[in-house]
């Protein structure tokens, strides 16, 4: 799925970022950074779902090559994270909704986890 | 929806507190971060999170949540049984990741707004 | 950041960077009328092995140590440079790639060309391989010490890189508790290891396991060091601090054993998933600690093409 698709459903705004063309092939809704690093399979397409608004979040990202990262009840991060996410080309979004209600949306539109992302391979 | 319906739907092991199952579950929360759940928790949530922590109960029992589910299999502490048996908060272990149980619980009616 | 280099090669900065970024522009020269006499002071005072002949602007040969030996051993009067200068100059132009640089010199066995702009031929400055190297260390972003370069004489450093060897030497410092730079190690390298062509997915679980043991290091010990070897065939990551020791190795390594701090697990952290995500990134791993001295995790990740995991292997 698109991940202007994404930003769609779950009505969110975009903190840093250009292009939304980015294919999404699966998410991780996690906010200890080590679950992300053991969840992420899929360089390049996979969108993380977090609470955490923090530098590492982003550091993180980098780390793995998840291309997006989207924020939940919309919170906003400080200039450093924002920073390092332009610096590192990964696109910022923030949503009103909750970890929750995020996920239950993106997966009622039929984007799988991690697992299920093995799986499908 | 109850919390025992859940149990078996969604292959739940029950770690503790096995009767207070009858309660009513209101809505979801996903959150690792304790302060978040502190602040943005509401009472007959059911908190989905990968904390094991003792600290956890404090926090479902201080925000009356009605349970609490560790994701991707993991076996919560033994203080953190021993607490929430006393403090009667249900905890469940899930062998899925929060995004997919999150998905089915979504699926089956449990809501993240109200 | 101290790293040091042993013998490198990068051959893809070598398209990259061009041949005006590396070259020495302080230019040396003499004119075609200068004396034989005069060259050697010239060499000897500019420690350099080649000098440009120019006129009016023009470079019209070059005057080398060796026809400074054949004119003294000739025992001949003196005379002007333009009588002993070779005047079919290789040279090279400013905006050529750097590779060509290092194919000529190469081919010519020389030490050093001269550079000349393309729309005017004028003399812009000249190239050696000591300048090359300085050049993709600089662009590498390591930090290298002078003497090594001179130690490892600049040709035997060419042949690796011409040969495709490579054994390169990492080292950062990283200081604990200091969360808005941590990571910053494990981001460096990963794109060094970009830039020297590693396969995108070694480059990715070298960089997971660096940013776990680092993450570590910041949340548990006050300092340490993180030291990268880097072999045609595995890459060797050391990651040494000064802080308090692990008491139970294997306990730490279980899933979900944590000792982190409330306000470690605030800011993401102390899943107990680090060390664990560690041994599932990399091909070997060794976890040493001494309580109150401090704890090294070593791990190899071998980088051989067909020993390439294409998934970083799934959750246990
Ligand atoms: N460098 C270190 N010095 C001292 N103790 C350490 C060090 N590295 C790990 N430990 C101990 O091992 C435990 C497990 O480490 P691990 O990296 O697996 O999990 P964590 O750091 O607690 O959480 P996570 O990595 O998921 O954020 C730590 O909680 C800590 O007690
Ligand atoms: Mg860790």
């Amino acid at each position: 799925m698109k991940l202007g698709k994404i930003k769609e459903i779950l009505e969110a705004k975009v903190i840093v970022g250009a292009s939304l063309e980015r294919e999404i092939r699966m998410i991780c809704a996690c906010d200890l950074m080590s679950d992300v690093l053991s969840c992420v399979q899929s360089r390049f397409s996979s969108l993380l779902l977090t609470n955490l608004i923090h530098p590492q979040t982003v550091r993180t990202a980098e780390i793995a090559e998840i291309p997006a990262i989207c924020f939940m009840r919309g919170k906003e991060p400080q200039d450093l994270t924002m920073d390092l996410a332009k610096k590192n080309g990964i696109v910022l979004l923030s949503t009103s909704f909750s970890l929750y209600e995020a996920s239950g949306r993106l997966y009622k539109e039929g984007l799988p986890g991690c697992s299920e992302y093995r799986e499908a391979k | 929806m109850k919390l025992k319906e859940l149990v078996e739907k969604f292959d739940l092991q029950i770690q503790c507190a096995a009767h207070r199952l009858e309660r009513e579950i209101k809505g979801g929360y996903v959150s690792d971060l304790l302060s978040d759940v502190i602040a943005n928790g509401r009472a007959g949530d059911l908190w989905i999170t990968l904390q094991i922590h003792q600290n956890i109960v404090g926090v479902a029992s201080l925000k009356n949540l009605a349970a609490i589910i560790i994701i991707n299999g993991r076996q919560p502490e033994e203080n953190t049984i021993e607490k929430a048996k006393n403090e009667g908060i249900p905890i469940m272990v899930s062998k899925m990741c929060a995004f997919e149980l999150v998905g089915r619980l979504y699926n089956a009616g449990i809501s993240g707004t109200r | 950041m101290t790293p040091y280099v042993k013998a490198p090669k990068i051959r893809e900065l070598g398209y990259e960077l061009k041949v005006r970024d590396v070259m020495d522009r302080n230019l040396i020269t003499v004119q075609p009328e200068t004396p034989m006499s005069k060259v050697r002071g010239v060499l000897r005072l500019n420690r350099i092995s080649g000098i440009p002949v120019i006129d009016k602007g023009k470079l019209v040969g070059v005057i080398c140590v060796e026809d400074l030996v054949n004119w003294l051993m000739a025992r001949a009067d003196n005379c002007s440079v333009e009588e002993k200068m070779s005047k079919n100059v290789v040279t090279l132009y400013t905006d050529e790639p750097l590779i060509h640089a290092i194919n000529k010199l190469e081919q010519y066995g020389f030490f050093h060309f001269p550079v000349l702009e393309r729309e005017n031929r004028e003399l812009a400055g000249t190239i050696t391989r000591e300048g090359i190297i300085r050049g993709l260390l600089k662009k590498l972003e390591i930090d290298y010490r002078e003497e090594e370069i001179r130690h490892y004489r600049a040709s035997h450093v060419f042949e690796d890189m011409i040969a495709d060897k490579t054994s390169l030497i990492f080292q950062y410092y990283v200081v604990g508790q200091d969360f808005n730079r941590a990571g910053e190690s494990a981001s460096a390298l990963k794109k060094t290891l970009k830039r020297l062509g590693t396969h995108p997915e070694i480059v990715r679980r070298a960089a997971i396991a660096v940013y776990e043991a680092e993450m570590n290091l910041v949340i548990f010990a006050r300092s340490g060091e993180i030291i990268v070897k880097v072999d045609p065939n595995q890459i060797r990551i050391e990651v040494e601090d000064s802080g308090p020791g692990i008491p139970d190795i294997e306990k730490a390594m279980q899933p979900g054993y944590s000792t982190a701090p409330d306000w470690v697990r605030e800011l993401g952290f102390g899943a107990g998933m680090g060390l664990n995500n560690i041994k599932k990134c990399v091909d070997e791993m060794n976890v040493t600690s001494t309580i109150g001295k401090g704890t090294r995790v070593e791990m190899y990740v071998a980088t051989k093409k067909e020993s390439v995991s294409y998934e970083v292997k799934g959750t246990g």
